[in-house]
Parts: C-alpha cells; sequence; structure tokens
C-alpha cells in the first residue's frame, strides 16, 4: 500500500496501491518504464520499495528478514521474460530444481516433474537442454519449474514478451489452466492482444 | 527431517559432481596447480622430516670423555692429603694409583641417573687407540712414551636420559670432582645442534604457513573464477528459492572433491620420484655418511592432507563471501 521506488532520487513508483486476492487472475499493465517490474521484483523481494508496504501472505515483506527471502520465493512462482534456465541441466533437471532446492526426495520428484511436463506437453523433451529449444518451449519450461512446486501465486514477467501470437495463446492457455486449479496469476504485461486473450481483470499503472 | 536432510545431502553432492562436469578444463587447470601446490608440501615436509632426523641423531650424541689429572699435578697443585700413593718412585707404580682413582669416579658416577656404559682407558690403552684411529701419524706416536698419554674415562648415556639440560648437570658434577682435569662432551656441538634444530623447525613452519597461505589462494583463485562463470545460475537458484547454503555447500563439496583428488595425485607423484631416488642407490651413497632416508609416515600425510583440506576450505569461505 502506498508503495514509492525510486534509484538515486529518481522515483521509478509513486504511491502506488492495490489489492490481489487468492485465486484471481490479473494482468498487471502499463507503458515500458511504469514500473511493472520493478513491482513484481518487489513482490518477491528481489528489491525493496523505497517507502510503504506490501502484503503478501498477510505478511509484510518490504521489512522481511534476509534469510526468510527464500522461504518465500519458494510460495511464490516466477516466471521471467528470458526464461532463466540453467543451460547445462536438462529440462527435467531444470523443472525439478525447485523441488530440489525445498528437499524433496527422489521419488517424489520424478513424480510432479512427469506430471508438470505432461501438462506443459513437453515430457518428450525432458531430456534436452534449453538451447536446444524454441523460444516457447523455453518458456513452457521456465512455467512448468515455477509451477511444479505448486505455489499458491505466479507471477509472470512479460511472459509471451518474445513470441509469436500463436505460442502466446498456448501458455496463456496454460496459466489460466493452471489459474483454474486456484493457483493467483499475476501477469505484467504491456502486450493488448494477451490481455484481450485472458480476459481478465487489469490493473494498469500509468508512468509517473 | 533426516530424510529431508538426506535429500539435501544427495542433492549437494549431484550439484557438485555436476558442476565438476560441467568445467571439466576449468578444473583440471585448478587441479594441476592445486596438485602443484600440495606437491611442494609433501616435497618440503619430506625434506624437513629427513633434515630433522638427521639433526636429531647428532643431538642424541650420547658421549662424555673425562681426562683424568695428572698425579703430579694434583700433589703440587692440593695441600690436602690423598690416600693414593704418589711416592718418588711413581712411574713404577703410576699405573696403580690411576686404576684407584679411576674406580673410585666410576663409582660415583653408575650412581647417576641415566648412565649405560661407562669404559676406562689407561694411558696405554689411549695410547693404542691413537694408533689405532690415526694412522698418518704413527711414526710420530711411536716417538712418545706411551706413559705421557691421559687416562680417560668414557660414559655412554642413555639415549632417552639425553637433553641439554642433563648433559650440563652432569658436566657441572664431574668438574666439581677432584682428580678430574676437564670434561669433554660436544657442548658447542650441541649447541650448534640445538639451534639448528630449531631454525629448521621455524623455516619449517614459516615456510609452511607460506605454503598453506598460497594453497588458499589457489582455492580461493579456483572457486572465484567458479562463482564468476556460474553467477547467472546463482542468481537464478537464489530467484527460485535457493538458500545461500544450498548453493554454497556444493561449492565447498566441489573444493574439498578437487582438494582430495589433487592431494592423492601429488603424494602418488611424490611416491614415485621417491622410489626412483631410491632405485638409482642415491640412498647407497647417502648411507655413506650415515644419511637414512626416511618417507613421510602416516601422521605426516594427515597433516599434510588437513593443510591441504583446510585451504580449500578457507579458499571457498573466503572466494563465497564476497558472493553472498
Amino acid at each position: 500500500m502506498h508503495v514509492y521506488k525510486s534509484y538515486d532520487k529518481n522515483y521509478i513508483i509513486r504511491d502506488l496501491s492495490f489489492n490481489i486476492y487468492k485465486g484471481e487472475f490479473v494482468f498487471v499493465t502499463g507503458p515500458s518504464g511504469a514500473g511493472k517490474t520493478t513491482t513484481m521484483k518487489m513482490v518477491i523481494a528481489m528489491e525493496k520499495p523505497t517507502h510503504g508496504q506490501i502484503n503478501v501472505f498477510n505478511e509484510d515483506i518490504s521489512a522481511i528478514h534476509p534469510k526468510q527471502i527464500p522461504f518465500l520465493r519458494r510460495k511464490i512462482g516466477f516466471v521471467f521474460q528470458d526464461f532463466k534456465l540453467l543451460v547445462n541441466r536438462t529440462v527435467f533437471q531444470n523443472v525439478a530444481l525447485g523441488l530440489e532446492i525445498s528437499g524433496v526426495s527422489g521419488s517424489i520428484i520424478a513424480k510432479n516433474v512427469t506430471e508438470i511436463l505432461k501438462a506443459v506437453e513437453l515430457y518428450q523433451k525432458k531430456d534436452e537442454y534449453p538451447l536446444s529449444l524454441s523460444g516457447g518451449e523455453q518458456q513452457r519450461v521456465a512455467i512448468a519449474r515455477a509451477l511444479v512446486q505448486n505455489p499458491s501465486v505466479l507471477i509472470a514477467d512479460e511472459p509471451t514478451g518474445n513470441l509469436d501470437f500463436e505460442t502466446a495463446s498456448i501458455i496463456i492457455d496454460i496459466l489460466k489452466s493452471f489459474n483454474n486449479k486456484g493457483t493467483t496469476m499475476i501477469i505484467a504485461t504491456h502486450d493488448k492482444t494477451l490481455i484481450e486473450l485472458g480476459r481478465a481483470r487489469v490493473i494498469d499503472i500509468t508512468k509517473n | 527431517m533426516i530424510s529431508q536432510k538426506i535429500n539435501y545431502l544427495n542433492n549437494y553432492l549431484k550439484i557438485a559432481i555436476l558442476n565438476i562436469k560441467s568445467n571439466i578444463a576449468g578444473n583440471i587447470f585448478a587441479l594441476s596447480i592445486m596438485s602443484f601446490s600440495f606437491f611442494i608440501m609433501l616435497f618440503f615436509m619430506l625434506s624437513y622430516i629427513n633434515i630433522y632426523n638427521y639433526m636429531l641423531s647428532f643431538e642424541k650424541n650420547n658421549t662424555m670423555i673425562i681426562f683424568l689429572k695428572n698425579l703430579e699435578d694434583t700433589n703440587t697443585n692440593t695441600n690436602t692429603n690423598t690416600n693414593i700413593n704418589t711416592n718418588t718412585n711413581a712411574d713404577a707404580n703410576r699405573a696403580h694409583p690411576y686404576k684407584l682413582i679411576a674406580a673410585h669416579i666410576i663409582n660415583k658416577i653408575k650412581k647417576f641417573k641415566g648412565v649405560k656404559k661407562i669404559y676406562y682407558y689407561s694411558d696405554k690403552l689411549s695410547y693404542k687407540f691413537m694408533l689405532k684411529h690415526t694412522p698418518n701419524i704413527r711414526t710420530i706416536l711411536g716417538k712418545i712414551n706411551p706413559t705421557y698419554f691421559p687416562h680417560i674415562i668414557k660414559i655412554h648415556f642413555n639415549p632417552s636420559y639425553i637433553s641439554k639440560i642433563y648433559l650440563a648437570n652432569i658436566y657441572l658434577r664431574l668438574k666439581s670432582m677432584r682428580h678430574i682435569k676437564f670434561v669433554y662432551y660436544s657442548k658447542l656441538m650441541e649447541d650448534k645442534i640445538n639451534q639448528f634444530v630449531f631454525f629448521t623447525k621455524m623455516m619449517g613452519f614459516i615456510v609452511l604457513l607460506f605454503l598453506f597461505i598460497s594453497s588458499v589462494f589457489v582455492s580461493y583463485s579456483a572457486i572465484k573464477l567458479i562463482i564468476l562463470r556460474k553467477q547467472n545460475d546463482i542468481e537464478i537458484l537464489k530467484l527460485i528459492g535457493a538458500t545461500n547454503n544450498y548453493i554454497k555447500i556444493p561449492m565447498y563439496i566441489e573444493s574439498a572433491i578437487g582438494s582430495i583428488i589433487a592431494f592423492v595425485l601429488s603424494l602418488i607423484l611424490l611416491s614415485v620420484i621417491f622410489d626412483i631416488f631410491i632405485y638409482y642407490k642415491f640412498n647407497n651413497f647417502l648411507s655413506f655418511f650415515k644419511i637414512n632416508i626416511i618417507f613421510l609416515n602416516g601422521f605426516d600425510i594427515l597433516i599434510i592432507f588437513f593443510i591441504a583440506l583446510l585451504s580449500s576450505f578457507l579458499g571457498t569461505y573466503f572466494s563465497s563471501r564476497k558472493f553472498f
């Protein structure tokens, strides 16, 4: 609530306030430089607000202890525009990362990763490396990695930024299907066609 | 909880092995530098132990020689009455009083703790000893009257008793006895050797410290390179919820695996070089000078192993501290 964020006295975000409820599908939109990515980063404690308070799961994360940040991030899936996949690991290993980090046993990892890869239709490519996949496939791997831990919230920053319309609609369908299962979806995008595809609540951040 | 810890441990090991595999060339480079560093450490330890061992053989020099006073000197210099017969017919009875004096002194010496053996050399025996051990001056010795040679008592000490203080104490006690002209034990040599042993110890410590620091630096550089190369991966791991420990522990494991392999390689190399050294009969050459070459024992190897492991851990700690 009433969040401000500045870099060197230059305010990127001024007095930003919004609520997102459990199970919602929300688009956060606005022109380039409006602060969409910064807002998303603040939600997963990658950035700290200059002023104001951010409540996630009824907890003020603007004053979160650094040691608690990894545990917050395990509850929130994050999908990046540039996918952020580990190029020296296979699709399966990339998706399994989140579960390995949480200390889940090998058998459960195998079961959950297989399920999620089937859901995003990438099971056939589980042993391939990210660089051998197309942009859309890489984004689906990133979504699978974010969702495999069954997070309460999934944040996607420009998830279809580099993808064509057909691939983008596949991605939106996947996100919608997981939203129907109860995962709260927050999608940051400036793409109007994507918003039309999604048909959901829109939070518009205007520049300055 | 325990099963989760086992899962974590399993993951750490998997990640460490994956990291090693993903950067074979870089790891081989780091491994060769580490092996070289550990080899120098082991080689230094081997040299140091042999030098130290050689020095100790001198330190355990356990002989003390007592020269008895000439009886004429005793009579002129002291006005005290003695039980020893020193009449004008001294030459004829010379051997007899010396034997009595020697027996008297030997009885006293026998009471000292740590005395192993006592030998008495009369003037004639001293003469024979000189003839035997100095053949080059035999012709000159042949012209000397054997009775001019001193009467000597040689004491051998039990090596376990030998210490600088012990020898000094015995020396002073003997020096204060009547009929003893002077007591010889290689005191100067003893001091020099003690100094040299101390010097060797100090030098050993300094060199080992230097090698340890350089080894830490090698590990530091190797892990820092890995971290710099993997900075992107580390950032991703953190974003999906990895704790610092989850990222750091595999690095420690990776570093420890590298150290163990490097240490084993350097030990094998040293052992091969040592065997070649022995094979080419250098040992015979050295044994001529009573120098016995020994290889490192288990304890020495263990010390270097722990130093190697510690250096790799410290290197990892310092290099990773900057990034987390």
